[in-house]
């Protein structure tokens, strides 16, 4: 399968998905009205990531400073997804400014129930 | 007196503390920019970041509550498909802190429920409101709802005191409905 690189929009975060490597980064915001625009092809990727069952681990690195309710809706489903996925090894790395209490509580929301994941919330100065 | 009459509803509307108000047809694209421009404002004020975000986002929130849920649309297809929403949003300072009021026209079939989902929000606590958030952003959307409750969970959440809204009739089909969120 393909890399997946989209360049970050006014609303949208850059996404950069090495597939070889299993490293996915998301930076920056979303806000878009349609969620699924921006999550749409995340999660496909995903899929066919978690599909091909060669066994790669997967990291995750998210440096969101800002998203709406729809892209937190779209985020909480991505997390159940990894959460569901067998067969490999997943760690999720949410880094938040160690001033801004919204991302680092929402990183907190997130990683409630996860279990199979590992979950770090990683505060930057 | 034009410049009299302008200035005499600008200062009407400095003498409420209001910061920005936008009125007429919401896009996407003036959303980003009125966003844009109320959080350099803020920052420029030395506004903490915890403010700025909170702020910011009840802004966006409610801005995408016009969008989509507005009863007062035009749409159309101008090379792409275009969708305009009427509404109003302002943004202001009393008593030290900001609030953000958004008006828009509903249909008098959705405002009972409407009603009911903030009526269920205001009597709760920051604790419940963020348990019922939690909840929320578990559940598979609403049919039909296209993310209206967990949007206004995020509104509450965000409040520092209870939120404030109403609703004014205009005929038999249409309410004027009005959201007061403080920060």
């Amino acid at each position: 399968m393909e890399n997946l690189i989209i360049a970050a929009s006014e609303r949208s975060p850059e996404v950069n998905f090495d597939v070889a490597a299993g490293i996915l980064q998301i930076r920056g915001e979303s806000y878009p009205e349609d969620a699924s625009s921006v999550f749409g092809p995340i999660f496909a990727a995903l899929q066919d990531f978690l599909g091909q069952g060669n066994g790669t681990p997967l990291r995750v690195d998210f440096e969101l400073i800002y998203f709406n309710s729809s892209s937190a809706k779209a985020l909480m489903n991505m997390f159940q997804m990894l959460e569901n996925a067998s067969g490999c090894a997943i760690v999720v790395n949410w880094q938040f400014m160690a001033d801004d209490e919204t991302m680092k509580e929402f990183g907190e929301d997130f990683s409630e129930d996860l279990s199979h994941i590992t979950f770090n919330l990683v505060s930057v100065s | 007196m034009l410049a009299q009459q302008y200035r005499a509803f600008k200062s009407e509307l400095d003498a409420h503390g209001i910061v920005f108000s936008f009125s007429g047809y919401l896009s996407e694209g003036i959303l980003y920019s009125l966003g844009d421009a109320l959080r350099q404002k803020m920052a420029l004020e030395d506004t903490d970041v915890t403010t700025i975000k909170k702020v910011f986002s009840v802004f966006v929130e409610q801005s995408q509550n016009i969008i989509r849920y507005s009863a007062e649309k035009v749409q159309g297809n101008l090379g792409k498909s275009v969708e305009l929403s009427s509404g109003m949003v302002t943004i202001g300072s009393e008593n030290g802190r900001f609030f953000i009021v958004c008006g828009n026209i509903i249909l008098e079939q959705d405002m009972e429920k409407l009603r009911g989902r903030l009526e269920t929000l205001r009597g709760m606590d920051r604790d419940a409101i963020k348990a019922y958030y939690k909840e929320q952003l578990r559940e598979p959307p609403d049919e039909g709802s296209r993310g209206a409750t967990i949007g206004l969970i995020e509104i509450a959440r965000r409040a520092s005191a209870p939120i404030e809204f109403d609703f004014d009739r205009i005929d038999a089909d249409r309410h004027f409905f009005c959201l007061k969120v403080s920060i």
